[in-house]
């Protein structure tokens, strides 16, 4: 089937999305360099700077959650590939230019790792107060935390992180926060339909018409269980049961939950899944104490969802309530 | 040799897509693309860099791609190998064998992927063993080249039938079998590159 796509030349994909961004939310963030969007205001140099990167074609992932409240910074690679780590040096720079400090929240994919980690080599050669955290938490790709994907997970970590870094909170206090809310979170993705690559116009995976894949990662990455499609309702059981159980949850117990759209799924299909969702979580008297519906990061007209539970504290819970003022994340 | 390992990797860039398309999104060519034009530019004649700076340069300008792990691991390479060259303009076989190794050791570092994971590595681990072996057999420089090419080349082959264990596409499993990996026949296609530009330099 032809690409149905309101594109330009593919080349400039991301050039262009980036100048939508900042043009649609000038108040917000600006192109501070090629591929690096930045807050239009800073935050004053004695707070801890926030910093990400990652593969565009997934908005409004990443960069999307920068501003007030959440990130500072954020490095747009290629489409669904990393950026290349000298854009993220340079980031890394100007983030703690001045003596300030940053954190690197990295989703767990090999080319982000990669570079990531060459970042973080060469920024603490220069001299510069950075640490990094790895965000990890899709259950569908082994038991190992080392293999296990990052999903929507990063949303809760940039909002707690950032809200401590907006609060004056150390390096050290904002790493503590970003990895207490790394560990305690879980996610699991379906997939029901592909997503054609904006570049080369080909489908990014195959699957049935009447198929359904748990545990497909943000690329089309093989999950699983590849099997017919089911109800919202068993759909939403059988995913949040997994959940569960990996996260070890029991009665009584504060939970998060988040449900990501992957690009084609509808609001109403999303909504349907989270009532079903809500009903369980309260028949096994697990209180969901906050949950956010909607699109975080998508990969283009892929159909299907993201279900991200996270065990909160008191603590967690008031940094997820701080303000945020982003282009696709806004707390009052 | 950087302008003819771009050649060797323009005229094949369909075919890295295409492979890509199998085991990951099918942009790999694109990304070799790019790469190859950052090759292009590594050497101006014009330039008074010394070798040092032009594999350093090239490094960080292949990084820059953006292309993912595959650009990142290219680049890494080649600002690993000038990290073993001085500033010398040219080097004998055994500097040049050197320069491969610290190149490969720089990778490593950043990479936990093995050869047999069906990656860059299955064709890169080969061919820069092949170089240091034939400059141990006092091969001349074109001729330990064309050996290390070689063993790239059938690296990359080999990986027709391994399963990836490593990157994104290890998600995929038994599906990405049958196929070469992308990322091990680019590693072939540079390598070929640098043996036909010293095949020709040797003729004339």
């Amino acid at each position: 089937m032809r690409m149905k796509k309101f594109i330009n030349d593919p080349k400039h994909l991301v050039e262009e999305l980036l100048d939508g961004l900042v043009l649609a939310f000038p108040e917000k963030v600006r192109l501070a360099g090629g591929n690096i969007v930045a807050r239009t205001v800073p935050k004053s140099s004695d707070k801890v700077r926030l910093v990400t990167l990652g593969g565009s074609g997934h908005e409004p992932g990443l960069s999307g959650f920068v501003g007030e409240g959440m990130l500072d910074c954020s490095v747009a690679g290629g489409i669904f590939a990393a950026p290349g780590a000298p854009g993220c040096i340079e980031a890394i720079r100007s983030a703690c230019a001045g003596g300030s400090s940053a954190l690197l929240i990295v989703l767990n994919h090999a080319g982000d790792v990669l570079s990531a980690n060459i970042t973080m080599e060469a920024a603490l050669r220069e001299g510069c107060k950075v640490k990094m955290v790895l965000t990890h938490e899709d259950i569908s790709s082994g038991p190992n935390p080392e293999e296990r994907r990052g999903l929507v997970g990063f949303l809760p970590v940039y909002k707690v992180a950032g809200a401590a870094a907006e609060q004056g909170a150390s390096l050290d206090a904002c790493l503590e926060i970003a990895l207490r809310m790394e560990r305690n979170m879980r996610t699991l993705a379906v997939a029901v339909r592909t997503a054609t690559h904006p570049s080369t116009g080909q489908p990014i995976f195959e699957l049935g018409d009447d198929e359904m894949e748990i545990g497909m990662g943000q690329h089309g990455e093989a999950g699983t269980g590849r099997g017919k499609l089911k109800t919202a309702d068993e759909t939403a059981e059988i995913m949040l049961n997994m959940l569960l159980d990996d996260l070890c949850v029991t009665a009584g117990e504060d939970l998060l939950v988040i449900l990501n759209g992957a690009g084609a799924t509808t609001l109403m299909e999303l909504l349907i899944l989270f009532r079903r969702v809500a009903h369980i979580l309260k028949a096994r008297k697990i209180r969901l104490v906050r949950s956010a519906v909607g699109e975080f990061i998508t990969t283009q007209e892929q159909a299907g969802f993201q279900l991200l539970i996270a065990r909160m504290d008191p603590e967690l819970v008031k940094l997820w309530d701080a303000p945020a003022n982003t282009p696709f994340f806004v707390k009052p | 040799m950087f302008a003819e390992a771009a050649k060797s990797l323009r005229s094949q860039h369909e075919r890295l897509s295409e492979l890509d398309s199998v085991a990951g999104d099918g942009d790999h060519g694109t990304t070799m693309l790019r790469v190859a034009e950052q090759l292009e530019h590594a050497v101006d004649p014009s330039s008074s860099k010394n070798l040092q700076s032009i594999l350093r340069d090239t490094g960080w300008s292949v990084m820059g791609v953006d292309g993912g792990a595959s650009s990142a691991i290219l680049g890494t390479f080649f600002a690993g190998m000038a990290d073993a060259v001085m500033g010398e303009d040219s080097m004998d076989g055994h500097e040049l064998a050197a320069a491969f190794e610290a190149g490969l050791r720089a990778v490593s570092r950043q990479t936990k992927a093995q050869p047999g994971d069906k990656t860059m590595m299955d064709a890169l681990v080969p061919a820069v063993n092949a170089l240091r072996l034939a400059d141990s057999a006092s091969k001349t420089i074109p001729d330990a080249v064309e050996e290390a090419a070689s063993a790239a080349r059938s690296g990359a082959g080999s990986t027709k039938d391994l399963v990836a264990r490593y990157g994104r596409s290890k998600f995929l499993g038994e599906k990405t079998r049958g196929y070469p990996d992308p990322g091990a026949t680019s590693i072939a296609l540079l390598f070929s590159g640098f043996s036909a530009a010293l095949a020709t330099e040797r003729k004339s």
